[in-house]
């Protein structure tokens, strides 16, 4: 492993890991029983001038390379516990700027992803929180005799027993949902019903599908239907080699077809050639 | 830390994908993401890849010279199509002579002629009196019995001539051969030479004087003896040139009697020349009954005397027309890649180019045809004409005093008469040979009109060598168990006639002995011709050790007779031969043909009737009914014991066999499985209570279409082993136990019949399917009383044992998927990757699944094959980068399109037919079209290659089209990438000839599983699992001899609770580590019980980086020189291996240093 035989004396000289510019580097390990670590880098939170962000200034740390088996929030929040409250985790696939943590997603309609590394963002209660964490020097232990973390055999197991669905949840939230769809398409309706036929302040009726008469539907489908039958129409009168021009173009355009014909069998055969495929045996 | 040094195929592969085969190169790039997508189109064309072909306007729309003009019309008539044309013309200039190598054989031939005519000569002796040859010069002949009257003297020859096809100029490459006729002076012969072998005594004493003087000549390589079409009683002398042309040519020479030597009347094939007096020592029967005609003996006799009438007829007829010739040299190549004009008894070029002849006399050729035409024509006279009935002649006159065609067919199985009317020149062709090459024209002329795109490459390149062509095949060895054979059936004429040579003897009598036992089983029935043997005359031209000097071969030398069988699908499901009642005379012949076999039955209808029963209860066993058939009936009436006949036609049965089955390959298991399946789908349609009706219930999954590799078995779970979770009454598995067996449920998806009811929004269609999952699971525990367990997607369903995975379908909701709202308002369609899943799934598969189906309905054969193709993929750990189905249609291709075979019907050869397709297929010029349910019109198919080309860079490396999926190929589009194909066809190329190898050895096929065994060197890194955790352990190709208990009964047992679906502990930790690394390495499993986990890295990801937040994932930051680099943490993640797979991993193998530097 001559990997490990360099990066070790480079550790010892200058006792600093290295990290990229603006980011600080935490060890972090499995347990103690492993040698290597993988290295977490972290960085206060910020976004540039006139942007947005949800998470809150100063007060929310942005860490890289959250290895696999951290999936709980809750493992991460404990490791960071020691240098202030923490007040959210919020673990994802890559780091992002403008949105927030999505609505809570149903658990029944989106199942949880198979974690891989993940970024992080850790909210502090103060400020503070954030600059012990970037002075950590680890390494930490994700899994330790007093919080042990499930992986392998055991964690499969319970993700199985978790993956058992109970029915009656299910029921009660496609309940709700559609109890909430129905009035959103109700009000809808009702919305719909009242603009029917007034015209708006230039004088415009919109036209619906709830009219009285039907309509074309506004889809790409129909409108190519329309031209189609169009393009028929027209070809039904044209005359084909009527003129003694027609039947010269079309003598002409059959030839120019064979000789393009030629010109790609000619290619399949110089191909062919060229992987000596015409050797019979 | 950099890319390693590329020395195995694999890695190479992935560190460059320039540097790979050409046949796979430049998709490689175009396929590995979709982003790279435009970049690569910029890119300038990459070779090997076929691009559209642009030209101009100017150059489209010019005028036509009037050459172009007749060119373009020739190719119209002449040929099928102007491809076809350039096709032939390429073919023809591989395999003809260049004038370069004419010249230097030409002086060669004259180098020979010289050296010939001066051989000295020897004074007369008897012929008896061989002490005049020089010590340790052999005659090339068997001569038995030795005693002969004649003298023998030697002179050098009175005429030296060129025969045959060089002169023709349609002799093709490779191995030249020139004929060269020398013809004995009057002096040497004597008058009823034509008795008892002393003509053929002579010549090979000729030979033997010959090959003595040339031998010590330094113009010579190598000298040594052959046998004329392979008949032991004329020996040839083979003559190569010395040095870097010693594999240029081969110059025959063949003795031949002065003209109008033999009287021909003397040589009618109802003549007898061989005295049984003297072959025997007795006379026959000693009653005066007449002596039997020996019309082969005769045949060669006369063979000698007509060559060079033969050499005048061909140059007059094929001498001025190019096309005759080029036609004769397409023949040839077309019978040599079906191996039928090697041997002995061939179906020769010679015996084509006299085909040509004839044809041409009776007008059926003309000599402005096309070396194409010509083929169709002779192909068209074959396939329609059977030669073992109606034989033709070349003689024209209507002489009385020769001989009627009727004696011919008395004496020979094949008849074509040469132009004087005495000769045979089918003589020595088999009837089965002969019913061969009759089968191969009718399978190309309906390949020829088909009008199939390649039907050049099918016909004319393609070969087509035994043990791929038949179903079965069989060995006889050791051949001398022949001899016995013989005077078991009584063949003493066919002995004296062909002169001690038992293998021909026996041939015929054997053939139509089983194919008469076989029956309405077969198809075609095959024999291998016997090699002609090359007897050397040792490598040093003064042989100075006798040792160099080898005997004339004996017969039994001439290795094995290899016999194949191709059989007839709907004859192999009947276990019962049917013989006549009882009452009925011939009931006495069917009993002395099937011995003891034979019995008598009553059948249902009151008959009473002789018949034979087979015992086979599975489907694998009927297909093996010919094995019982062949060594009942060999031993019974040939003496061959069982021991001596070598049956290669399962042996990979075992491979697809269940865990405890020995018996059958599976397909009685999933018919069972199926009709579960029917059952539930009743259930279904007949669900009362369903706010909406079911209105289709389609299967889904690889076992409702017959290609599961293992079959189903009803779960009867052990409640101790698991922890049961009552509230659901669902199984949990146990940690304290091993993993319990693999239950993985069969999707099926229902439709539901329309209604206006349903939500216009994709995530309430999800809400309401939801809704009907749940309701399907209570409805059918109330009304059947079946365990279910409902969840948002699906609903399993535990019936019989075996657990089903019910879909719901809204027929609208890919479509709600792909709506798309432009700024106008204007709803438009656009495909969305969540809308091709749900159509992939709910569409397609069922519509796969069920054209499957029927096809194995019609060809029961396919679920052998499929399983055996996909278990060789998965066992070379490839499995992951093919989706089941795509191997499934692959195989299927192989039924719907097997040209230039016919559909196998035994997973053996369609085993070896799938390795063979995947290794010389051109994924990148080509897409591999399936005709499913044959809904595709050939002008679709054209369209569909032209098309392919021009769209070429948006699809991905293997492109597979079926009348469902005509434009995207769904079932490749994740996969495989151009690094795992390659990597496929490479280990196919290895694994056909190996595995051929195996099954065409006659001592028995040895390992048969060393194909199935995947190379290990190539991995960076091995995981090696615990058996106690790979549920389905058992599974492996080398089966363990001990495994953990999976909690089963084998009684079904009290509990109905849901056993542990889908739970495979290394499925799950593949995904963990394909989901954690896999920007920096590939895994490679085998998920039929493999116990190790191949781990490739990716040398594009070791490439140090700069920093970037976005890529950090298992990297480090580095300091190297002076700037910050991110490097994989090789180390840690190493570690990561072990901790994720914590209970399953038994060690972590680094194998490799590749990732340092």
């Amino acid at each position: 492993m001559v990997a490990r035989r360099r990066k070790r004396p480079a550790r010892e000289r200058d006792d600093r890991i290295p990290s990229p510019p603006g980011y600080a580097a935490i060890p972090i390990k499995f347990s103690e029983k492993q040698q290597a670590c993988h290295y977490l880098y972290v960085r206060a939170h910020g976004v540039r001038q006139g942007t947005k962000s949800i998470w809150p200034q100063k007060r929310t740390l942005f860490v890289l390379n959250v290895p696999p088996y951290c999936t709980e929030q809750e493992s991460l929040s404990r490791l960071l516990s020691f240098c202030g409250l923490v007040q959210s985790v919020e673990l994802q696939e890559e780091p992002d700027l403008a949105e927030g943590p999505e609505e809570s997603r149903s658990k029944f309609f989106h199942p949880k992803p198979v974690p891989g590394f993940q970024v992080a963002y850790v909210v502090f209660q103060k400020p503070s929180g954030v600059s012990a964490a970037l002075a950590l020097k680890g390494p930490l232990l994700v899994s330790t005799e007093s919080h042990p973390v499930k992986t392998g055999i055991h964690k499969w197991i319970s993700d199985y027993a978790d993956s058992m669905p109970d029915p009656e949840a299910l029921r009660v939230e496609v309940d709700t949902f559609m109890e909430a769809y129905d009035q959103k398409i109700a009000e809808e309706e009702a919305k719909a019903k009242e603009e029917e036929g007034v015209p708006d302040e230039e004088g415009w009726v919109k036209v619906t599908r709830r009219g009285r008469r039907p309509v074309l539907p506004r889809t790409e489908a129909a409108s190519l239907r329309v031209l189609e039958r169009e393009r028929r129409k027209r070809a039904r009168k044209e005359l084909l080699n009527f003129y003694a021009w027609q039947h010269r173009e079309s003598k002409m355009e059959h030839l120019a077809q064979l000789r393009k014909k030629f010109e790609e069998d000619k290619q399949r055969i110089e191909l062919l050639r060229a992987q000596r495929k015409f050797r019979p045996y | 830390m950099g890319p390693a040094p590329a020395g195995e195929q694999l890695c190479g592969a992935i560190v460059e994908p320039e540097v790979m085969e050409p046949a796979l190169e430049g998709t490689g790039k175009e396929r590995k993401k979709a982003s790279s997508r435009k970049r690569t189109l910029a890119e300038p064309p990459a070779k090997g890849l076929l691009q559209p072909v642009k030209l101009s306007r100017a150059e489209l729309y010019k005028e036509p010279t009037n050459e172009e003009l007749n060119h373009l019309r020739e190719t119209e008539i002449l040929f099928h199509s102007s491809l076809l044309r350039l096709q032939v013309e390429e073919l023809l200039k591989e395999v003809r002579l260049s004038e370069k190598k004419k010249d230097r054989i030409d002086a060669f031939l004259r180098e020979v002629n010289q050296r010939v005519v001066r051989v000295p000569s020897v004074p007369e002796t008897e012929l008896t009196d061989q002490a005049w040859l020089p010590a340790g010069v052999r005659v090339p002949l068997h001569q038995v019995p030795y005693a002969v009257k004649g003298c023998f003297r030697f002179l050098p020859p009175a005429q030296v001539t060129v025969v045959g096809s060089y002169l023709l100029g349609t002799c093709i490459r490779p191995d030249i051969n020139v004929d060269v006729a020398l013809t004995m002076p009057r002096e040497i012969l004597q008058d009823k030479d034509g008795l008892n072998q002393r003509y053929f005594r002579k010549r090979a004493l000729y030979l033997a004087h010959l090959a003595h003087h040339l031998a010590q000549d330094p113009l010579f390589g190598s000298v040594c003896f052959s046998y004329t079409n392979g008949c032991h009683l004329k020996p040839s002398l083979l003559l190569r040139p010395r040095g870097k042309d010693e594999r240029l040519v081969t110059v025959r020479l063949h003795p031949c009697p002065p003209p109008d030597f033999f009287r021909p009347c003397r040589l009618l094939p109802t003549k007898n020349n061989v005295r049984s007096a003297w072959y025997r020592g007795q006379s026959p029967a000693g009653d005066g009954s007449p002596e039997p005609p020996t019309p082969h003996y005769n045949t060669w006799v006369l063979q000698d005397t007509a060559l060079e009438s033969h050499l005048q007829l061909l140059s007059t007829m094929l001498g001025s027309a190019q096309g005759l010739k080029d036609g004769v040299a397409l023949l040839k190549v077309w019978l040599r890649q079906r191996e039928l004009d090697k041997g002995q008894g061939g179906f020769t070029g010679f015996l084509v180019s006299m085909l040509v002849v004839f044809l041409v006399s009776t007008r059926k050729i003309h000599t402005t045809m096309s070396g194409y035409q010509v083929l169709r024509s002779v192909l068209q006279f074959l396939a329609t004409t059977d030669l073992t009935v109606n034989g033709i002649s070349l003689c024209l006159s209507s002489d009385p005093s020769l001989p009627a065609l009727a004696d011919f067919h008395q004496a020979f199985s094949v008849v074509f008469l040469d132009s004087s009317g005495h000769l045979n020149l089918c003589a020595d062709v088999t009837a089965s040979t002969y019913h061969q090459v009759q089968y191969e024209a009718r399978l190309s002329m309906t390949l020829l009109d088909s009008r199939a795109d390649d039907g050049f490459h099918l016909l004319l390149m393609t070969p087509k060598p035994m043990i791929r062509a038949f179903d079965h095949v069989l060995h006889l060895h050791p051949l001398s168990r022949l001899q016995a054979a013989c005077h078991r059936l009584k063949l003493w004429p066919e002995l004296q006639d062909n002169g001690g040579d038992y293998v021909s003897a026996a041939l015929g009598p054997l053939t139509t002995l089983l194919e008469q036992g076989l029956g309405t089983r077969l198809n075609l029935l095959a024999h291998s011709r016997p090699p002609v043997p090359e007897v050397s005359w040792a490598g040093s031209r003064v042989p100075r050790d006798t040792k160099d000097i080898q005997d004339p071969p004996k017969h039994k030398d001439s290795g094995t007779l290899t016999l194949g069988l191709l059989l007839r699908p709907e004859g192999l499901t009947s276990v019962l031969e049917l013989g006549p009642e009882a009452d009925q005379p011939e009931a006495a012949k069917f009993r002395q043909f099937w011995g003891f076999r034979s019995e008598l039955r009553r059948f249902q209808d009151g008959a009473i009737r002789e018949a034979v029963v087979w015992e086979a209860a599975s489907m694998s066993q009927k297909r093996l009914i010919p094995h019982q058939v062949v060594t009942h009936l060999l031993a019974l009436h040939t003496d061959i014991p069982e021991t001596c006949v070598h049956y290669v036609g399962g042996p990979l049965d075992a491979l697809i066999q269940g865990l405890k089955e020995t018996s059958s390959t599976g397909e009685e298991a999933l018919a069972v499985a199926v009709c579960c399946y029917d059952d539930l789908s009743r259930l279904l349609w007949g669900l009362e209570g369903l706010p909406l009706t079911v209105s289709a219930v389609q299967g889904a999954h690889p076992v409702l279409r017959y290609t599961e590799v293992f079959p189903p078995t009803p779960v009867r779970p052990a409640s101790s082993f698991y922890e049961p979770l009552q509230e659901r009454s669902s199984l949990l598995p146990r940690l304290d136990k091993p993993c319990p067996a693999y239950v993985e449920p069969m999707t099926v998806v229902c439709h539901l019949e329309g209604s206006g009811q349903w939500p216009q929004d994709a995530e309430a269609v999800q809400r309401v399917r939801a809704a009907f999952q749940l309701r399907l699971a209570e409805l059918l525990t109330q009304q059947h009383g079946l365990q279910c367990r409902a969840t948002a997607t699906h609903t399993d369903v535990l019936k019989d044992g075996f657990v089903f995975r019910i879909r719901m379908a809204y027929q609208r909701e890919p479509q709600i998927l792909k709506e798309v709202q432009s700024p106008e308002g204007m709803i438009s369609l656009r495909d969305t990757p969540a809308s091709l899943h749900l159509e992939r799934d709910t569409r397609q598969l069922p519509l796969l699944t069920s054209a499957l189906h029927g096809l194995q309905q019609q060809h029961p054969a396919f679920s052998g094959v499929a399983r055996l193709a996909k278990r060789w993929v998965r066992a070379q750990l490839l499995g992951e980068g093919f989706t089941d189905e795509s191997l499934d249609l692959v195989a299927a291709a192989l039924f719907l399109h097997p040209e230039p075979f016919t559909p196998p019907s035994s997973p053996q050869v369609g085993f070896l037919r799938f390795l063979y397709l995947v290794s010389t297929f051109d994924w990148k010029n080509n897409p591999l079209i399936v005709n499913l349910n044959n809904e595709l019109t050939v002008e679709e198919q054209v369209e569909m290659r032209s098309g392919f080309l021009a769209a070429r860079a948006q699809l991905p490396v293997m492109v597979i089209v079926t009348p469902q999926d005509r434009k995207h190929s769904v079932w490749t589009q994740d996969g495989p990438s151009a690094q795992i194909l390659q990597q496929l066809v490479v280990l196919a190329a290895e694994a056909l000839p190996m595995l051929e190898k195996q099954l065409m050895d006659p001592r028995g096929p040895g390992d048969i599983r060393t194909v199935f065994r995947p190379p290990l060197d190539i991995y960076d890194v091995l995981i090696r699992l615990s058996p106690r955790h790979i549920p389905r352990h058992r599974q492996a190709v080398d089966s363990p001899a001990a495994s953990f208990c999976r909690g089963l009964l084998s009684q079904p047992g009290p509990s109905s609770l849901m056993p542990v679906l889908g739970y495979d502990p290394p499925q799950l930790y593949l995904r963990q580590l394909r989901e954690a690394f896999g920007n920096l390495a590939l895994f490679f499993y085998d998920q039929h019980g493999g116990e190790v986990i191949g781990v490739l890295w990716k040398p594009t990801s070791f490439q140090p980086q700069p920093f970037k937040a976005s890529s950090t994932k298992g990297h480090m930051v580095m300091s190297r020189g002076e700037e910050l680099v991110m490097v994989p943490n090789v180390e840690a993640i190493l570690e990561d291996f072990a901790v994720l797979g914590e209970g399953l991993v038994q060690t972590v193998e680094a194998r490799s240093e590749r990732w340092t530097v």
